[in-house]
Order: structure tokens, then sequence, then C-alpha cells
């Protein structure tokens, strides 16, 4: 397992943001075929892993064979080292997979309430929290911190770095050392440690929210910053400047991550970046929102910072050691692009846990490849006069929080 | 998302005098001149007037004043005309009707039609009779004071009785508008969301047979709780003379903490049902646990979720498959309802949790179709939490007092007990289960219908709705 580990952090390691198609078959992937087409801009990419001569490309694993033939190694290496995957699969209906879409998914929810790691993990990911009942929070057991820093980081290099030279971090996430088992604060202690962040501003505390002042400090420097925030966040930083708008350098761009579920008045995308454009200067095209969870340890962005596209224009992309699929809500059964149903997500990043996912989003694939991600699954309908479980847990086990999602 | 196309429900039956938003009597009114909100419910679109101050005011005022004529009529004449009204209003359910009710509600219609047959037998002239005398031996104490025992009784009404109904189960807040109006206390009832076509229907029933009652009856639907409602409920909290409340915790904190110390207010929170069983006595059980757990789409407060097998997990495991197979029988012919995206998430949810335990420990074993119509749990307790989408937990126990001991944490939401094979002379255990909670123990084949007369939630619905006047006359000794 080990070594799929180090090897999947070598390829990840090596992507430098292309999803095009290889010019040549990859070495380890003999692709059968060609895959499914990708829509928007994507620029050169490379063959091989410099100075890794031996490794697959990162940009192979879009070919559907490629991609497969990793999945199944590592399905395999997961089998032999999980015996409670393994159990679960054996009891799953459908028999041994072929292909890495027979592999059945494990619930988001699972992540709550039974370790999925086949050793001892470096960290732990907890989640804050997951409504839905069970009452307690996700834990993703990392067996491999470099492949999570691999697999984020030349996704995030990519989609909040480009183009833009040394670079000031302004992070209303809070750091590493605040919260050290989230996986979101992990990924922008990452986006601090670059070579090319010139500093970094952590500006939200987990109890005094966040730091207006130090955020007026930091704009005022005069250098283009990278903000990072949960739309929580940024909620927050819009109402707090109020009348006094701050105004970031030219340059400057945003990571905005995660909804507004259950903590402040719920404000629409288009809203908020537009609140954010006027109070703090920073162009909508600037701003790219972050799909990611704590049980997945890739991460969806729909747009590059500095050149996104309008908000309906934007879908939502992996890099290309994930497949994303709708699945229809009553029987799980996967749906063609444009139809929306529960998303399953199948990150080969995940190669330490699990790598098929199912959540409890809701969204539809588009026939580009990319991902269009329409809320949270939850049900709107009145129950009557039969308790929830919700409500059970509340009354049976008092103190024990039903929490929200968020990482 | 609600089109043009999406039938429509009007959410409203005033009585008649009651002013809609700008002064003119509502019944009469245009559709045109009143303003409307809308709101989707099930498959259908909801309507109803937007807040307005004078409407609250004219509604209320309007009610009270129908009290005088409501409490002029001798209770025995009141059960006659309400259970003529229930009989008829029965009768004239049609296909039609009840596609309404099922498309407004979520459930299919042959639930609905089972749900419609079951409920309505509490709303017979029989039934209401049986409610009364079964609180009121002597009846003619709701209508004035009653020689007893050295002091004259009477039972009076509140002036206005506002109704906060439960959201999907068509037949709660019909029934609990019927209670009100037995006592002669004038109703002002806000429908949930899924049962506004069969209550409004009924009071338009009701509105056709009587003055005195049409005088008596306002259904207004609303959304609950929304922002734009507040000063709306507040207004009427504050008039009322009573309130009943179904619903979750929040709901029913949020109105206790709204309505005056003065007021009243009866709770009826969630509640789970559960049953125990003892399959080699009770042959049957398997059918009538798949029917208790069925009906209502398991959304009903009656409903079971939690089902103690005395037996060990080979004979549980057996019985599981018996209970799947019945499950999927009386889905059959009581197709469940349509479950929203969100619902269906959570049992996929739920079950992927289960079988990664049941890999973990060997413990938990599901048995369920593809689709999200049914499930059976077979685990032990500690895994159990209510589902919904007719979710089926079957814990084997050793014996009756393991039964107890499982319940303990329950207690605070516990209503139902149903049993099969439990020899109906086993006090000792009802008291057991009376302690813990449990206000209904009933054969397991009568959990879905409780009898007009049920203490429900652990109380006599007339005698909490009544206030007490005792007369001592002046010569008494």
């Amino acid at each position: 397992m080990r070594a799929i580990l180090e090897e999947l952090a070598a390829i990840f390691g090596g992507w430098d943001g292309d999803v095009r198609e290889p010019s040549k078959t990859p070495t380890r992937g003999r692709s059968q075929g060609p895959r499914a087409s990708r829509d928007g801009d994507e620029d050169a990419g490379t063959d091989g892993v410099a100075g890794e001569p031996d490794l697959v490309p990162a940009t192979a694993l879009a070919h559907d064979s490629a991609f497969n033939h990793f999945a199944m190694r590592i399905h395999a290496a997961q089998r032999a080292t999980n015996p409670v995957l393994r159990r679960f699969w054996d009891a799953s209906p459908g028999g041994p997979a072929a292909f890495w879409h027979g592999i059945p998914p494990v619930p988001a929810a699972a992540f709550r309430d039974t370790p999925i790691v086949p050793g001892t993990p470096e960290l732990v990911f907890r989640t804050s929290g997951t409504t839905g009942g069970g009452g307690s929070r996700g834990e993703h057991h990392v067996l491999s911190l470099a492949l999570y820093r691999a697999a984020a980081r030349a996704n995030y290099r990519r989609h909040l770095m480009r183009g833009a030279g040394r670079l000031r971090v302004l992070s209303l996430i809070p750091g590493p050392r605040a919260v050290p088992d989230s996986s979101l604060s992990t990924m922008a202690g990452f986006i601090a440690a670059e070579r090319d962040v010139a500093g970094t501003v952590w500006a939200f505390d987990p109890e005094g929210g966040v730091d207006v002042g130090a955020v007026r400090e930091a704009a005022a420097a005069g250098e283009p910053m990278l903000l990072l925030t949960t739309a929580f966040a940024l909620v927050h930083l819009v109402d707090a400047v109020g009348r006094e708008p701050v105004r970031f350098p030219q340059g400057s761009r945003m990571m905005e991550t995660g909804g507004f579920k259950g903590r402040v008045a719920e404000v629409d995308r288009a809203t908020l970046y537009g609140r954010a454009e006027r109070a703090l200067g920073i162009p909508a095209s600037s701003i790219v929102n972050e799909y990611g969870m704590t049980e997945l340890l890739s991460q969806a962005y729909d747009g590059v910072a500095g050149t996104a596209p309008p908000l309906p224009a934007r879908v939502h992309r992996f890099p290309p050691w994930v497949r994303t699929r709708a699945l229809d809500p009553a029987t799980l059964a996967p749906l063609p692009p444009g139809e929306p149903g529960l998303l399953a997500h199948f990150d080969l990043a995940n190669a330490g846990s699990v790598c098929h996912i199912l959540t409890e989003d809701l969204g539809h694939t588009t026939d580009g490849g990319g991902l269009r991600l329409l809320g949270r699954a939850t049900g709107a309908t009145p129950r009557g006069c039969s308790l929830a479980a919700e409500s059970f847990l509340r009354a049976t086990m008092a103190g024990r929080q039903p929490p929200e999602r968020t990482r | 998302m609600t089109t043009s196309r999406t039938p429509r429900i009007d959410a409203w039956a005033f009585p008649p005098g009651a002013s809609a938003p700008t002064g003119q009597p509502a019944m009469s009114r245009e559709e045109s001149q009143l303003r409307f909100e809308h709101h989707a419910a099930g498959t259908v679109a909801i309507r109803y007037p937007k807040s307005d101050h004078h409407l609250a005011h004219s509604l209320i005022s309007t009610l009270r004043s129908a009290r005088t004529a409501l409490a002029a009529l001798a209770t025995t004449d009141l059960i006659t005309l309400l259970g003529s009204v229930g009989e008829r209003f029965t009768r004239s359910l049609d296909d039609a009707a009840v596609a309404e009710i099922a498309a407004n509600s979520g459930l299919s219609p042959a639930m609905t039609r089972e749900i419609l047959t079951g409920m309505a037998a509490s709303w017979t002239t029989d039934a209401l009779d049986r409610l009364v005398r079964a609180e009121f031996p002597d009846p003619r104490v709701l209508d004035g004071f009653v020689a007893e025992a050295g002091r004259a009784v009477h039972a009076t009404a509140p002036g206005v009785t506002l109704h906060f109904g439960a959201g999907s189960v068509p037949g709660v807040t019909v029934t609990s508008m019927l209670r009100a109006l037995l006592v002669k206390s004038p109703v002002l009832v806000k429908p949930g969301a899924g049962d506004v076509a069969l209550t409004t229907r009924f009071a338009r029933e009701l509105h056709r047979s009587d003055p005195r009652l049409a005088a008596a009856v306002a259904v207004h639907y609303w959304p609950g709780g929304a922002p734009a409602w507040r000063t709306w409920e507040r207004e009427l909290l504050t008039r009322a003379d009573h309130v009943v409340v179904y619903g979750g915790n929040d709901t029913i904190e949020s109105v206790r903490a709204r309505a005056p110390a003065s007021t009243r207010v009866i709770e009826h929170p969630h509640r789970i049902g559960v049953a125990i069983v003892d399959p080699g006595a009770a042959p049957g059980a398997a059918a009538e646990a798949a029917r208790a757990v069925s009906l209502f789409d398991q959304k009903g407060c009656v409903s079971t979720h939690l089902i103690l097998l005395l037996g060990d997990r080979t004979t549980a495991r057996r019985w599981c498959e018996r209970l799947a197979d019945h499950l999927a029988r009386t889905g059959a012919t009581l197709p469940a309802g349509a479950l929203s995206p969100g619902e269906m998430s959570a049992l996929h949810q739920l079950r992927g949790r289960l079988a990664m335990r049941g890999a973990a420990s060997d413990s938990i074993e599901i048995l369920s179709p593809e689709k999200t119509d049914w499930t059976v749990v077979l685990a032990p307790a500690e895994h159990f939490e209510p589902a919904g989408g007719r979710t089926a937990w079957v814990v084997p126990v050793s014996d009756r007092d393991a039964c107890l001991e499982i319940l303990v944490p329950l207690s605070s939401v516990l209503q139902t007990a149903g049993l099969a094979g439990i020899r109906k002379d086993d006090a000792r255990f009802a008291e057991m289960l009376a302690t813990l909670g449990a206000s209904r123990i009933v054969p397991l084949n009568e959990i879905p219908f409780p009898e007009p007369e049920w203490l429900h939630d652990g109380n006599r619905p007339l005698g909490e709705l009544v206030r007490w006047c005792e007369f001592h006359s002046p010569g008494r000794a």
C-alpha cells in the first residue's frame, strides 16, 4: 500500500494542470481508447513526470483505461489490507467489480463511525459535523500526508496561483495550528508554505471570528493577496466592512469554499460575489469556488482565479485522478450528463482509505466532464408527527449535538 | 419548483363575516382581489392570503363571537351535528378528492385512502359520542352546571383554540379540530403544508352544514415560523385562548416561548412507536408489524420504528425475512409515497453506514430492495435511530426485562407500544411500560388507528381542552 501511495504522490506532484489528451500512450495505463472530452481552457501538458520517467503522467489518468488500471490496483490493495472494506464489498450486491464504477461506494456518513484505514494514519481529519443523524463527527484517517499535499497542491497552484508571481496570503480559514484536524486548514497551511508565498496573515479565529483590522492592514500593504475563505467567513467580512470598503491591490484573488447552512442567512453565490467585489475590490472573475470535503483528499474548482467565467457558465472540475457520477437517488443507478442526482466520487488520492464515496450532495455532470453542484440533498418533505433521527438523538443523547457539515 | 400546470389548492376557509385584507368578506371576494403567496407541498402548489394584521384581528373576533351560539347547542346535538358532517364528508371523498389529498401529502393514493378510512372511523356520530362519554359520562356538564356531590360543576370551553397541525399526515388536524368543537371552542386551524387539502375540504363541509359551525371554524395555512409571519403568529398567539400544537421540538419550543403565560399550550411533540413480539406465540406478527411500519409511510406518531423480538439472533433473522416479505407485499397494495432526494439520500447513507458497521462487527444485517421503499435492519439496540421511509429495526432480546432496559433511553419520546404474543394478563409488564413512558399499549394489529377516546400522548384529549368551574350555592350546608 505504501508503495502505491508514494507512486500516486509522485504522479500527482508532476501534474501541471493539463487534462488534455496525452500525445503518447501512457507507460502503465495501457490506454484503450479516448476518454470523454473536456471543455474549458486547459493548457498544454507533459507526457511524463519530470525526473520520474517510469511514472504514468497524471494527464494519462484522463484515459478511462489508465484510470481504471490504477483504480483496480488500489481496490485490490484496499481489499488485501482492510478487512472491513473487503467484507463491506463482499456483502454488497453485484459481485466482484471489473471496473472502478462497479466497486460499491462507501457512504460519506460511514466516516462518522467506522475508521477506514489499513494501518496507522499519519493524521486524522475530522469534519466539523454532518447533518442527518449519527451525532458524531466524521473522521478521515489519512495514511499519507504527502499524498494529500500532492493531490491538493497541483490543483490549487493551477486554480489559485497561476500567473500570479509572488503573492501574500490572507486566510479567513483557521490555520493548521489552530485546527490541526481540519483538512481545509491543513490545505491552507500547504498554500501558506509555498515558496512563492511572501507571507500569510491568519485573520480568522474560531472563537473570535474575522479580524477585520487585520484584513484592512493586509490589504493596505499593497501587494496582491490570495484570500482564502469560507463562504461563512466571507459573509461576515463583507458585513463587517460595511460602508468602508477594503481595496485589495490589483491582481488579488480569492478562493471561497463551503456553504452557509445553519450559520448565516443563506446568500446565493452571485449575490455574495457581487457584494465581495464591491466590499473588497476583488472582481468576480478572480473569485473561485473550491468544492471539497473531509472524506475526499482531492478538490474541485470552478475556474482559474483571474480568468474565471461568469458564474452561470462555471462548472467544477476535479483533477484527472477523480471521477464523478450523478446517481439516481432512488436506485443509485448512474445518470447521464445533465440529469441531477446524488454525487459519487472516485478519488485515487483516497487510496489510503477508500476511493469511492457516495456523498449527500446533489448535482449533475456535464458533457465536458465537469460537475454542476446543486446543493445538499436535504429532506424537505414535511415529516408528519413521527420522530426524526435528529430529534431522537437530541432526546436520547443529551449533549451530543447533531453537527453541520464543513471541513 | 412549481409551474403553472401544477395543481393548486386554496389553503384557507374563513367563516362568513371574517374580513379579507381590504375589509371585504373573504368568502365572497374574487380571487384577484386577494393578495396571495404560494408554497409547494407534495406535488401541488398551495395558495394562501398574505399575512395581514386586520385579517388576524378579524378572524379571531369573528370566531370569538361564534362562541355564544356554539355554547347554546346541547352537546348531544353537537355530537350529532359534527358526526353527520364527518360521515357525509367521508362518503363524499371520491377518487379525485383522494388524489388531491394524496398529492398534497406526498402519500400514494392507496395509502391515502387507507388512512382516511381509518381516521374517519373517529369522525362518526357514534365515535364522537363514545369520545365525549368516555371523558364526560354526563355530557351535560359541557352545557352547564350539573349537580355533583354537594356542588355543581361545568366544563367550559376556551374562547378560541388555535391549532398548529402536523406536517403531512392527513386527518390528524381534522381530529384535533373536531375535539375543540366538541367542547364548544371555535377553532382557527393552521394545517401542516401536507395536510391542507383535507383540512380545508373538511372545514368547508362544516361551513355548509350549519351556520353555527360555519361561524366557528377558520382554516388558514401559512409557513409556520417564517420571518414574514412572525408578527402574524404573535398576534394570533396573543389573542387565542388555547393553543394546540403538533410538531417537532423546534416548533413546540417556539410556540411555547411566544404564547402568553395565561394561554394554555397543549403540546403533541413527535413520538415513536415500538413493538414487542414473541414470534413463537404470534405467528401473524410479521404481517402486522409490516402494516404498523408501513401505514402513514411511518410518519405517524403511532408508527412503529423499533421491534423488540423475543428470541435469539437466528430466530430474529428468520423473522426479519418474513417481515421483509410482508413489507414488500404491503408496498404492493399500499405503495410508498414519493420520497424527496434528501430522504432517499438519508436512507442510502444509513444503509451504507450500517453495512460498514456490519462489516466491522458482524452485528448488523440489512434486508432491502434496491430502491428505498423499505428497509429491515437486524441490529443490537445501541444502533437504533428512527429513520423513516418504512425502516424497521429489529432487535433480538432475551426476555421482557431486556426489552424494558432497551426502552429506558426512549422514555421521553415513546408513545405506542404494540404487543404480539405477549400474554394479555401480564399486568406487570404493562405497568413497567407505562412507567417508562408508553402512553398506549395495544395489540400489534391495532397500532395504526387508535380508538376515538384514546389517551393521546397520555392525556384525555377533551379533558385537556376544558376548564372546570365548580358552583357552590349559597344555601348549602
